[in-house]
């Protein structure tokens, strides 16, 4: 192992594992005791409230209140569509855009067109085109989300050692094996890194969707919140929202850390070592 | 006992053997005739391998002995000429069954360890799965690298990487191993050693070997048989001869002959250097 790899094992005389979990808690404390305070001494009600009410909100109404509920678990649906649809699509059309040179050369300009426009500009044309429904905000996070995919994984393909590819032809491997063993794993980490950004922009495509349609969706209770200056549920929601967020976050994360082979995936690497056997 | 050696390498075609490699008026032209970018890299260049033999091809850098190398191994193929293996003509496609090869840098995949590398070859080649790991594990431990089958290659130094490279080639069961510069990224002492194990080895398998080297003394070291090429277009120039029994000992260095050797191999090769600097000066003032 060298340097990097082996750091001091304990620190304040723990393991260092610990050790940073009971640093990254103690910090998320201290952030949280310090808006208590001022919440609840320096604060106006009417735009701050302390840590205590908003989790007080959560319970009621936020998680009592059927309509946010259902709400709730509609955004949960439209991004998990949207998610997987974007990874269909974007690893088809990424793929088929990465195996020649032609095709990366034609196509992946306009991707990247495309990938640059600000779509919130074309919202109300989602709107016209897909209705007020979750079809048009799945297909806004679609639109958002699938981009990533397909330039990661064009990126991935691109840099194929051709030495890999020599060794595969003279051991006799067939095309099928230059996919499986050269051309998929060395993909993984850029197509790892296209799901991560794609879920965080397909997520935002359809939490811009839903505020902007604010008929009855998280949109329209955020909206009420605002406008009746009451905060505490609108920060218990906006709070529920980010810990979908990471919690949709950690699924790619262990998905990442599972499937991406070889030395670069993280949780193998102390595992490898002539001392495991 | 030099008889003995020259009846293995050189003599074996004139004595009648069929030769494992044959290879007849190969060319290879980059690019169009008479384009700008167009190159003449090998210009009918044969040659026959005897079984079991040792070739090097030793030649001033861009020469084409890369080249030649993977049109022998079918990796592409020539603009004309052709090259038999086996009785059988390459025509452009690899034979797994019958050759293996050993790049100028590893191509051990970093996304498997050492042995699952080595079982991935060893698959291709139709050896059953039970047999692979004590394939891999003799090729791993016949080069000093039993304690390193789970490691990544990315865990391993350039030297260590090669050596384990170098094994998968040899643990693979082909009549016929391509080397290119397998040990162009060591040290001079590492190359020396690993010298000695490979002419160990090799003595035990019988393979026939191409080895392509920038280094005199590694090729009057290994080689049965020493085919120097010339400047661009490559052609061969002379044929050496090694009359020297493997495996080898490192005692061989240091007997007259050897040095011999080397200088006859040198004086014939500084007059292609020369000239293929100054043919990619032209080119440089050429292109400007
Ligand atoms: N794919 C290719 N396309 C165009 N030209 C090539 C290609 N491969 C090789 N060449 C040219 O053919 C010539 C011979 O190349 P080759 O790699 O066989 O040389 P080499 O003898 O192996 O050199 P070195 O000792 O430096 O490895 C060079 O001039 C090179 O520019
Ligand atoms: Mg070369």
């Amino acid at each position: 192992m060298s340097m990097i790899d082996a750091p001091r094992e304990i620190i304040m005389g723990m393991p260092r594992a610990r050790a940073v979990s009971l640093t990254r808690w103690a910090i998320i404390l201290a952030a949280a005791a310090a808006l208590e305070i001022y919440g609840r001494f320096f604060a106006d009600p009417a735009f701050i409230r302390p840590v205590s009410a908003i989790v007080g909100a959560w319970f009621n109404p936020v998680m009592s209140d059927e309509r946010i509920f259902w709400a709730l678990s509609m955004a949960v649906f439209e991004i998990a569509v949207a998610y997987a649809l974007s990874i269909v699509f974007g690893a088809a059309i990424g793929i088929s855009i990465g195996v020649s040179n032609f095709a990366r050369a034609s196509f992946l300009p306009i991707v990247l067109l495309l990938y640059a426009i600000p779509q919130v500009t074309l919202m109300p044309l989602f709107i016209l085109i897909f209705g007020l429904g979750a079809a048009g905000k799945i297909a806004f996070g679609f639109t958002h989300g699938i981009f990533p995919i397909i330039v990661n994984v064009v990126a991935g393909m691109r840099d194929i050692n051709p030495l890999h590819r020599s060794a595969i032809a003279s051991m006799g491997g067939a095309r099928a094996d230059l996919l499986r063993h050269v051309i998929a794993p060395n993909m993984a980490p850029a197509f790892f890194t296209g799901l991560r950004l794609s879920m965080t922009l397909t997520m935002l495509g359809v939490i811009l969707a839903e505020l902007y349609v604010s008929t009855g969706g998280i949109g329209y209770f955020t909206r009420l919140y605002a406008e009746n200056f009451n905060p505490a549920p609108l920060f218990a929601l906006i709070g529920t929202l980010a810990l979908i967020a990471v919690l949709f976050n950690s699924l790619v994360r262990v998905a990442e850390r599972r499937l991406t082979p070889g030395a670069r995936a993280p949780a193998k690497l102390g595992l490898s070592g002539a001392k495991s056997k | 006992m030099s008889e003995a050696a020259t009846a293995i390498g050189a003599g074996a075609t004139a004595a009648g053997l069929a030769p494992a490699i044959s290879i007849r008026g190969v060319t290879q032209r980059f690019g169009a005739v008479g384009a700008a970018q167009g190159v003449l890299a090998l210009d009918d260049i044969s040659l026959d391998i005897a079984p079991g033999e040792f070739v090097c091809l030793l030649g001033p850098s861009g020469c084409g002995k890369s080249t030649l190398l993977n049109i022998i191994g079918g990796l592409f193929k020539p603009t004309s000429g052709e090259v038999t293996v086996a009785g059988k003509r390459v025509d452009g496609a690899p034979r797994p069954d019958e050759i293996a090869f050993v790049f100028q840098e590893s191509t051990l995949f970093p996304w498997y360890t050492i042995i699952e590398n080595f079982r991935i070859a060893l698959k291709f080649q139709g050896v059953p799965k039970s047999e692979r790991d004590d394939l891999a594990m003799d090729a791993l431990k016949a080069v000093g690298m039993g304690g390193f089958a789970r490691h990544y290659p990315t865990q391993l130094s350039v030297g260590m990487r090669q050596r384990v490279n170098m094994a998968r080639g040899i643990c693979v069961r082909t009549n016929i191993l391509l080397m290119d510069e397998p040990f162009a990224a060591l040290d001079e002492q590492s190359r020396m050693v690993l010298g000695e194990d490979l002419s160990t080895l090799l003595a035990k398998t019988g393979k026939t070997i191409v080895f392509v080297t920038h280094s005199l003394a590694e090729a009057v070291f290994l080689s049965d048989r020493i085919v120097v090429m010339t400047a661009r277009p490559g052609r061969v120039k002379t044929i050496v001869n090694v009359n020297e029994r493997h495996p080898r000992a490192p005692d061989f260095m240091l007997e007259p002959r050897f040095g011999e050797m080397r200088n006859e191999l040198f004086a014939l090769l500084r007059d292609e250097i020369r000239r293929a600097m100054a043919l990619q000066r032209d080119a440089d003032g050429g292109g400007a």
